[in-house]
């Protein structure tokens, strides 16, 4: 009899990557420009301005955009020309947070010195249009898809109405993954509904329906602003999936695209806010699908030291740090800061086994609000023994006005928009090696970097003891299970895992205790059903076995071992003709079923062809 | 009362060149032309003389203005709870934003209150408005006592609070209902410049 493999656990927010739209012009070459002229010159909207919005403003700033007005003529740049000097000499606009460095981004909505002076000089002038002639095409945006027609598309059940005012909200919309099969995705398209309420949107791919249960009704989505999900151990979440105005999906390259389940939900999680008017907001998202296999395997490297935060008001300059040596080489594709509304200064920096230091991302005046994923232009390699560092700056003065607090008041880590976050995530693709698969070399060094910080992390014990199950290493698992297991008595993933450990390892009898209580904690849990079946079948108790696998075959009626166990459990107490009804379900579930067949083949029935 | 005093000032030329008969029509439609703002049928308005002895508020919005939206629910529940000694009035001061515009704006955003149009800047002048949005008070004599932000939940773009700590629009009417002498007091306002619809 088999156990259910343990479920890997972790935190998380879910993610896409940015690109560009497609408009190359270089404002750059027009701000050095075709009449040669200083910023401070006569500058006019065809020849100076048009190229730099064209570039750099118009992908939001047009009709169905986030951009609450267009920025496509003129008269568009006229009747905001005030606005847009006050906007990019600031460099609230356009929304571009890293601080420009020798790495370099893909998309970076940067603007130059040179065309913010051009922009002042402009306004200052009186913001004339200037020779028609000079004014370049105008940009080209693909409508509807960005991608063509998605091979399928799924809309939130329900729509969420979000008030006309108040703080910012954040919703969740659970998606049922629309396949009935497992297909690799190479692309998604999130469609967040209207884009002037959106500030960005995530979307995770939740394998165990975890999210589904905060729900009230299936189908009404759940707010909260952050998410702890489980997941597989070794198939790890490696894709930012990830939406912000401006922003087109990003196709993975060939190789390195994203598994999806039969029975997977997607939850999009949405920062919302308010317009002034009550809205309704039903998101969609469109698939698009590969046949080629995976065979890049990128992992998400999380930094983080939620533990360190505990600001006290008045705190200007509250420093959270938190380094990782790496295990293997890696290339980093893309990387995430991300940090509540107390955040100010964001470093990542990578510290090379030569002494050499690059910074990987600096964000000088951290918002959340333009909180995005960074890719980058080329990887940036790592060499194993490299140190990947965080140094993340908190204000928590009064003289910080995105304070949440009036007054200041004490902030510890947690998932509302109240409490705060410090953490950092690259996407890393590690050098492929012979002996063993490198991502689970980072994530059990990770695992074991976590407990370091924190003996009582409670998911570095869970993941680490799922690492070394995988190794065969039973015994070292099962105690990382029992920490895991004290930490949180009643957590049901645990608990299930745990007692699944104890089965594997020749225990039934202490790990009927954790199966049942995972059980308690969750009635529908078909995994804990189905090993608690096992387990009670192993200590010869079959009537109480059959009572479990019909309740896990009630859950899942499409699992064929829970057939094929039922089958065996009405086997045991004697009553074949059940026993073979429910072998020959297990069979049709899958014709390849081993025990299913030969347990037929022992009550003389044939169990038909393969 | 100023009204009046104010035209004579400014036309004693054409008193006494044309026939009275004439010239006191000419001179009314003139500076009521210059002196008000619009309705949404495209009538001449003068919020002082709507106002009659109360205090005035104007507020300056626009309709593609993203911040002046978001204050919405607070305009509306402002002129709601002052409702029997304040009048307000929506003032839009982009002559390209029609009635039928505005109209569609207020009802999606659930004003209640009159709109205005001030496609002549005549009340922005008057307000010492700069930004949308934006509010001015003035009291029961026509005196301006305020002009500023509505509150400080933006300190700068990009910089919001989560509720606003100040409250300016309603510190200002509640000084000018109860009639206490105040110097002009301004409080700088964060959101869609109207010097850029000249």
């Amino acid at each position: 009899m088999s156990v259910a493999v343990p479920k890997y656990l972790r935190t998380a927010l879910p993610v896409i990557c940015i690109v560009l739209l497609a408009t190359a012009i270089s404002s750059e070459s027009f701000a050095q420009n075709k009449s040669g002229n200083s910023p401070q010159a006569q500058a006019t909207f065809t020849r100076d301005i048009a190229p730099i919005l064209f570039r750099t403003c118009a992908r939001c700033h047009r009709p169905g955009e986030a951009g609450p007005f267009p920025l496509l003529t003129y008269a568009d740049a006229k009747s905001h020309a005030r606005q847009i000097a006050a906007v990019t000499q600031s460099r609230f606009m356009p929304p571009w947070l890293p601080e420009e460095g020798p790495l370099k981004f893909a998309d970076e909505l940067r603007l130059s010195e040179n065309e913010i002076t051009r922009i002042q000089a402009w306004v200052a002038q009186g913001s004339p249009e200037g020779d028609p002639a000079d004014l370049p095409a105008a940009p080209k945006f693909v409508e509807g898809w960005q991608l063509g027609k998605p091979d399928v598309i799924v809309k939130a059940t329900k729509p969420y109405a979000l008030p006309a005012s108040g703080s910012d909200n954040y919703w969740n919309f659970v998606f049922r993954a629309p396949v009935d099969r497992t297909r690799r995705l190479k692309a998604m398209e999130i469609r967040p509904g209207d884009k002037r309420l959106v500030h960005h949107a995530n979307v995770l791919v939740d394998r165990q329906q975890a999210g589904r249960r905060h729900e009230s009704e299936p189908g009404d989505g759940f707010a909260g602003m952050e998410l702890t999900i489980e997941s597989e151990a070794f198939d790890p979440d490696s894709h930012f999936l990830f939406w912000k105005p401006g922003s087109i999906p990003y196709v993975e390259p060939d190789g390195m695209s994203l598994r999806l389940d039969k029975d997977t939900d997607l939850i999009l999680n949405t920062h919302l806010q308010p317009s002034g008017k009550s809205e309704s907001i039903q998101p969609t998202l469109g698939l698009y699908f590969t046949d080629k296999p995976a065979t890049l395997h990128p992992v998400l490297l999380q930094l983080d030291n939620d533990r360190q935060l505990d600001i006290p008001p008045g705190e200007k300059h509250f420093v959270v740090t938190d380094e990782f040596v790496l295990p293997v080489d890696v290339e980093v594709l893309a990387i995430y800061p991300h940090a509540h509304y107390l955040g100010k200064d964001l470093q990542a920096i990578a510290k090379f086994p030569d002494g050499r230091s690059q910074t990987l991302i600096h964000i000088p005046d951290w918002n959340l609000n333009w909180q995005a994923v960074y890719r980058y232009q080329n990887p940036v390699k790592l060499p194993k023994g490299t140190t990947v560092s965080m140094h993340f700056v908190y204000d928590n003065s009064a003289d910080n006005v995105r304070n949440p607090n009036d007054p200041p008041d004490r902030v510890v880590a947690g998932n509302r928009a109240t409490d705060e976050m410090a953490h950092l995530w690259l996407q890393v693709l590690p050098e492929t090696s012979d002996k063993q698969d490198p991502r689970a070399e980072i994530l059990e060094a990770m695992a074991r970097h976590n407990l370091q910080k924190n003996p009582e992390d409670f998911e570095a014990h869970y993941n680490l003891a799922a690492f070394l199950i995988r190794r065969g290493e039973l015994t070292q698992a099962i105690a990382q299970f029992a920490e895991a297991n004290r930490i949180r008595p009643n957590e049901p993933t645990a608990n299930n895992a745990f007692g699944a450990a104890l089965l594997a390892a020749g225990r039934p009898e202490d790990s009927v205790p954790h199966l049942t209580a995972a059980l308690n904690a969750r009635p529908d849990y078909f995994d804990a059903r189905y090993n608690l079946g096992n387990a009670l079948a192993s200590l010869g108790d079959f009537r109480g076995a059959l009572a479990q696998f019909q309740a896990a075959v009630r859950i899942n009626p499409e699992d064929a071992n829970a057939e094929a166990n039922l089958g065996s459990a009405y086997a045991e107490i004697g009553d074949n003709k059940q026993a073979k009804l429910h072998y020959q379900r297990a069979l049709q579930l899958n014709p390849n079923h081993q025990l299913a067949r030969e347990n037929l083949q022992q009550l003389g029935a044939n169990p038909g062809p393969r | 009362m100023r009204k009046t005093f104010h035209i004579r000032r400014s036309l004693p030329h054409f008193v006494f060149t044309f026939a009275t008969a004439f010239v006191l029509p000419f001179a009314a439609i003139s500076t009521a032309a210059q002196a008000s703002a619009l309705d949404l049928d495209g009538k001449s308005v003068n919020p002082f003389q709507a106002a009659r002895g109360k205090v005035l508020v104007l507020i300056f919005v626009r309709t593609d203005c993203p911040v002046s939206n978001r204050y919405a629910r607070i305009i509306q529940e402002l002129s709601a709870r002052n409702r029997a000694n304040a009048v307000f009035f929506l003032v839009y001061p982009d002559s390209k934003e029609s009635q039928e515009i505005i109209r569609k704006h207020d009802r999606e955003f659930g004003y209640r209150l009159t709109a205005l149009r001030d496609p002549q800047h005549v009340l922005v002048k008057r307000s010492s408005a700069q930004i949308t949005p934006e509010a001015a008070v003035f009291d029961a004599h026509e005196k301006l006592v305020y002009h500023g932000r509505i509150d400080n939940l933006y300190e700068d773009f990009g910089h919001s609070r989560r509720t606003a700590t100040t409250h300016e629009l309603a510190d200002a009417i509640r000084s000018a209902i109860a009639g206490e002498t105040r110097e002009i007091v301004s409080a700088p306002a964060v959101g869609c410049y109207i010097s850029d619809l000249e």
